[in-house]
């Protein structure tokens, strides 16, 4: 149970890496002309739409490597195949979270990716420029399958986790922890353009404490790639896996 | 072809051409067809702009049709691992509800542009892709509502909403594919539409090129295609005329240079003085050429496309009749699913576009390159090939005399030149003209002669330096009294025997030195002939030249076989022959004299005529100077055969198995639609990779080993290799 506390912290630390990716989205989708609520709506639903496909993301692996696993004869969690997930999971984890650290070179995705990556960038321009109060939610959508490290690190961990209901729930404590930055972020840009200062807008996404809760967020990334590394390789250490 | 008919004829995203009934729909105020609803949906995203745009309304609905349906799948998906199987049957039937709720605008938002084109199709009485996905998708939906309502202990609103994501997702992702396929072609397709800047008056105005006339001043900016041919008036640049020649390498610009449309604009901004119509230009008959090329299905498509037409029906029977085996002696819902699975499996999606896409792809690769074919066809043919039969004037040699060799008594072989270049310096005749030429390609200067007279038939006497010189054929000479040296009359003969023709130069009542004239090789004609021996084809020269000059031309470009005084007719039957005795005969020739050879080949090639393909009797036309690309052609024809096998392998294998899977219950509906939507978008892929089949751009030395290359560089200078006298 200790773990969704920690993922969600590790998802608000995270979020001053999304500050500088999604950020930027977040900041163009700008403000309702109707008021406050209605801005507040608007973020909200991009939000939602965003979670909900770390969600399915972490639920479908979350199945599908249980599903995995279950093609063995035992499906506990202290079972040989399951072990083997974790401790993948785990160094996965570790890899991604040494990488944020800085301590890794950086990974660039499979080149098959570019192809994807293209048509969610051309998709996402024209979302921003769409009215209506879906287009926000759709936006969320594609923005979460947009390649994303943290992204890939959580999965990797609800890959791990032995079910669908724990994997949607790492994504889902993961997602919730970058709530709070990216509204900010949807509300300071507001703010910022009102004042006119779109220089300002960039000096906050340069911000040298940025980095810090980049690295950060590796830092927690790494812990919970142990724990998870743990889980496979101690026998005892079952107990660690509460849900 | 008209313009509006091209239009109509193509799909306007992925360009490949339409077959059966398309998708009409107004874009941006245009109106738009396209071959499938990928398509449409892709386009309107790569080309709407601004706010109301229909593209983004498109995504919106791709968007939250996703957003219902991940969240439809994340509770199925916790219905499966068993997580609600410790709560009591009401928290069941929640659920069930809650699913349906989502389901409905899941099914209506993502499944209605699918549920239109059955309908459009079944009007036609035709059934597609399209009608199999739409009736899975409605039946899982149908029968998980019914659950709900009576009860039941299964709901699959998943596999209805998972399936429509999957199929719009991957038509999508295929149509994007198929477009970025066709980017090189996309210009050549809208040249007469492109848009041109014409300055008039000082105003610069926006015409289309099909509307330029004689004498209009066309400003080019940089990175802009030129549009038509002109002269350049002002500004200076460098040009890519890749399209036209052949040849990618940049050739720079200057006030008064041509300029010919097609060729794009390097760095600097030209003003063009138009020297034609813009439809008239060689660039605009390329454009048209290629799309009643597109518009011929290769016999591969048309039998594949034969295929998936008959695919449909028998899918439909197949999944009904595994539905009704499974529905026996099983429960009702495993035998729903499993039918679900096979209509699903089954969709010939990747097999209308095995063969369509790669062929298409050849055909712009080679149209980039200046190389025009007649149709996917041709291309297969092409493909076949075993003898390739050359012309020789004008194919392998450049058609003009040359001096090919010079032998002397022991004089210098320049100072033999010098005089001779002398005498011949006001000449009309060809071998004169030759005897100039060369002359001036070594540097020298000529001597000077008075008093030359020339006596038709025979040569040239004058003076030179006080001394009689004269420069005639051998007999004349003779006639003169003036003697040839037996070395050098020995050494004179053997040039005769190998099919040269002869002149005399002498001075001081003495035969000094011998010229042989003879055809010059083409620079590429060796590298070229090797490749194409290289790739195991076999290789003959057939001239209606005399045996010793048709001999010499054979061992110097190194064909198999040489025939030589062939009539028209005999080149026929020559043909004929050899295709009998090898298989598909290619015949290359200039494609000016020799149509009716050109036709009566398997396919006909002509290099450097390049004038309308319409009116070509070849099937292919290569560019001036483009016979250097007939190895590259010929492999990237095999390329596209190799794709277009592999895609239908692919397609057909893929098929099997599935079904094989599917109907013995072993493949899961959603599974399926994620397989077939993979399947697509691996054909896709796999032809993309013809993408990367570039001519290497000198292939006439980087093809040939190092010791050919040196041979050839001397044959791009043939008098250098001619003999050199005995010092």
């Amino acid at each position: 149970m200790i773990e969704y506390p920690l993922i969600f912290l590790a998802g608000v630390a995270g979020s001053w890496h999304c500050v500088g990716m999604c950020g930027g989205f977040a900041c163009a989708l700008g403000s309702d002309p109707r008021g406050g609520t209605a801005t507040l709506v608007r973020h909200l639903t991009y939000n939602l739409g965003r979670v909900t496909t770390y969600c399915f993301i972490g639920g479908l692996v979350g199945f599908l490597a249980a599903g995995l696993c279950a093609s063995g004869a035992d499906a506990s969690p202290t079972s040989g195949a399951q072990r083997i997930l974790a401790i993948t999971s785990g160094l996965l984890m570790v890899f991604i979270g040494l990488q944020f650290l800085g301590w890794l070179r950086r990974f660039h995705g499979p080149p098959g990716l570019g192809f994807g990556g293209g048509f969610l960038a051309g998709a996402l321009r024209d979302l921003l420029r769409a009215p209506g109060p879906a287009a926000p939610l759709a936006f969320g959508v594609f923005n979460g399958f947009l390649p994303c490290p943290l992204v890939y690190a959580f999965a990797a961990q609800a890959a791990g986790s032995g079910g669908a209901l724990p994997g949607l729930l790492v994504m889902l404590a993961f997602g919730l922890g970058t709530f709070p930055a990216m509204l900010l972020m949807g509300g300071v840009g507001g703010w910022l353009r009102r004042a006119g200062r779109a220089s300002g807008e960039r000096a906050i996404l340069n911000f040298r404490w940025r980095q810090r809760g980049v690295a950060f967020a590796g830092a927690f990334i790494v812990v919970l790639g142990l724990i998870t590394f743990a889980r496979g390789v101690l026998p005892m250490s079952g107990h660690l896996h509460v849900l | 072809m008209s313009a509006t008919a091209a239009t109509s004829a193509f799909c306007s995203h992925c360009l490949l051409p339409i077959r059966g009934r398309g998708h009409d729909r107004q874009v941006q105020g245009e109106e738009h067809r396209f071959c499938c609803y990928g398509c449409c949906l892709a386009f309107q995203v790569a080309h709407g702009e601004g706010e109301e745009s229909e593209a983004a309304w498109l995504l919106i609905r791709l968007g939250v049709g996703a957003f219902l349906a991940m969240n439809i799948m994340l509770f199925s998906l916790l219905l499966y691992s068993g997580t609600f199987d410790q709560a009591d049957a009401g928290v069941r039937q929640v659920v069930h509800l809650v699913l349906w709720v989502l389901a409905t605008p899941a099914l209506l938002i993502l499944g209605w542009p699918l549920f239109e084109e059955a309908g459009r199709a079944a009007a036609d009485r035709c059934l597609t892709a399209a009608t199999l996905i739409s009736l899975g998708a409605g039946t899982a939906y149908g029968y998980s509502a019914l659950a709900v309502v009576t009860g039941g202990a299964e709901v699959y609103f998943d596999t209805a909403t998972m399936l429509l994501l999957l199929f719009t997702l991957g038509r999508y992702l295929e149509a994007s594919g198929r477009a970025r396929a066709m980017r090189d072609l996309a210009p050549m397709l809208a040249a007469e539409k492109e848009g041109v800047t014409v300055v008039e008056g000082g105003a610069e105005l926006r015409l289309l090129a099909r509307d330029v006339t004689t004498g209009m001043l066309v400003l080019v900016r940089p990175g802009e295609r030129i549009a038509v041919d002109g002269v350049v008036v002002d500004g200076s640049s460098h040009v890519d005329e890749a399209v036209i020649t052949g040849e990618s390498r940049p050739v720079a610009k200057t006030p008064g240079a041509a300029v010919l449309a097609g060729s794009i604009n390097h760095e600097g901004a030209l003003l063009i003085r138009s020297s034609g119509a813009g439809t008239a230009t060689r660039w605009a008959r390329i454009a048209r050429s290629v799309r009643q090329a597109l518009a011929q299905p290769s016999d591969a498509q048309r039998l594949a496309d034969r295929i998936a037409g008959a695919f449909v029906p028998i899918v439909l029977l197949l999944a009904g009749l595994t539905a009704l085996f499974w529905a026996q002696g099983g429960p009702f819902e495993a035998a729903l699913l499993t039918g679900l699975a096979v209509l699903v499996v089954a969709c010939p999606c990747g097999l209308g576009l095995a063969g369509a896409l790669a062929t298409s792809l050849g055909i712009g690769r080679l149209a980039r390159r200046g190389c025009l074919v007649r149709g996917g066809r041709v291309l297969e043919t092409l493909a076949g090939v075993r003898v390739i039969a050359f012309d020789k004037t004008g194919t392998l040699t450049s058609g003009t005399t040359h001096v090919t060799g010079i032998v002397t008594d022991g004089t210098p072989a320049d100072e033999v030149l010098r005089v001779a270049a002398g005498l011949e310096r006001s000449s009309e005749h060809p071998l004169g003209r030759a005897i100039v030429t060369a002359a001036r390609e070594r540097g020298l200067r000529p001597m000077l002669a008075r008093e030359a007279r020339a006596v038709p038939g025979r040569g040239i006497l004058g003076d030179a330096e006080a001394e009689p010189v004269a420069v005639g054929s051998p007999a004349w000479l003779a006639e003169l009294g003036w003697p040839v040296p037996v070395e050098l009359a020995q050494r004179a003969r053997d040039l005769e025997a190998a099919g040269s023709n002869l002149a005399c130069v002498g001075w001081a009542g003495q035969v000094r030195g011998v010229l042989a004239f003879g055809e010059a090789l083409l620079p590429e004609s060796r590298a070229t002939v090797q490749a194409l021996r290289g790739l195991g084809l076999h290789t003959v020269l057939l001239t209606g030249d005399r045996a010793e000059a048709a001999d010499r031309i054979a061992a110097e470009v190194g064909v198999d076989g040489c025939e030589p005084g062939l009539s028209p007719e005999g080149k026929r039957a020559s043909l004929k022959r050899w295709r009998d005795r090898r298989g598909p005969v290619a015949m290359v020739g200039d494609g000016l004299n020799d149509g009716p050879v050109l036709a009566a080949a398997d396919v006909g090639i002509a290099v450097g005529s390049a004038t309308d393909l319409a009116r070509e009797t070849a099937a292919i036309v290569l560019p001036q100077g483009g016979l250097r690309l007939l190895p590259w052609a010929i492999g990237l024809s095999w390329a596209v055969r190799r794709t277009v096998l592999t895609n239908l392998l692919w397609a057909f294998g893929y098929n099997s198995i599935g079904l094989g899977l599917a109907v013995s219950g072993h493949l899961q509906p959603v599974l399926a639609a994620v397989l077939m939507a993979g399947s697509s978008l691996l054909v896709v892929l796999n032809s993309l990779r013809l993408e990367r089949f570039e001519p290497s751009d000198d292939p006439k030395l980087a093809d040939a080993p190092a010791s050919e290359r040196r041979a050839l560089q001397q044959h791009a200078r043939p008098q250098a290799s001619a003999p050199r006298p005995a010092a």
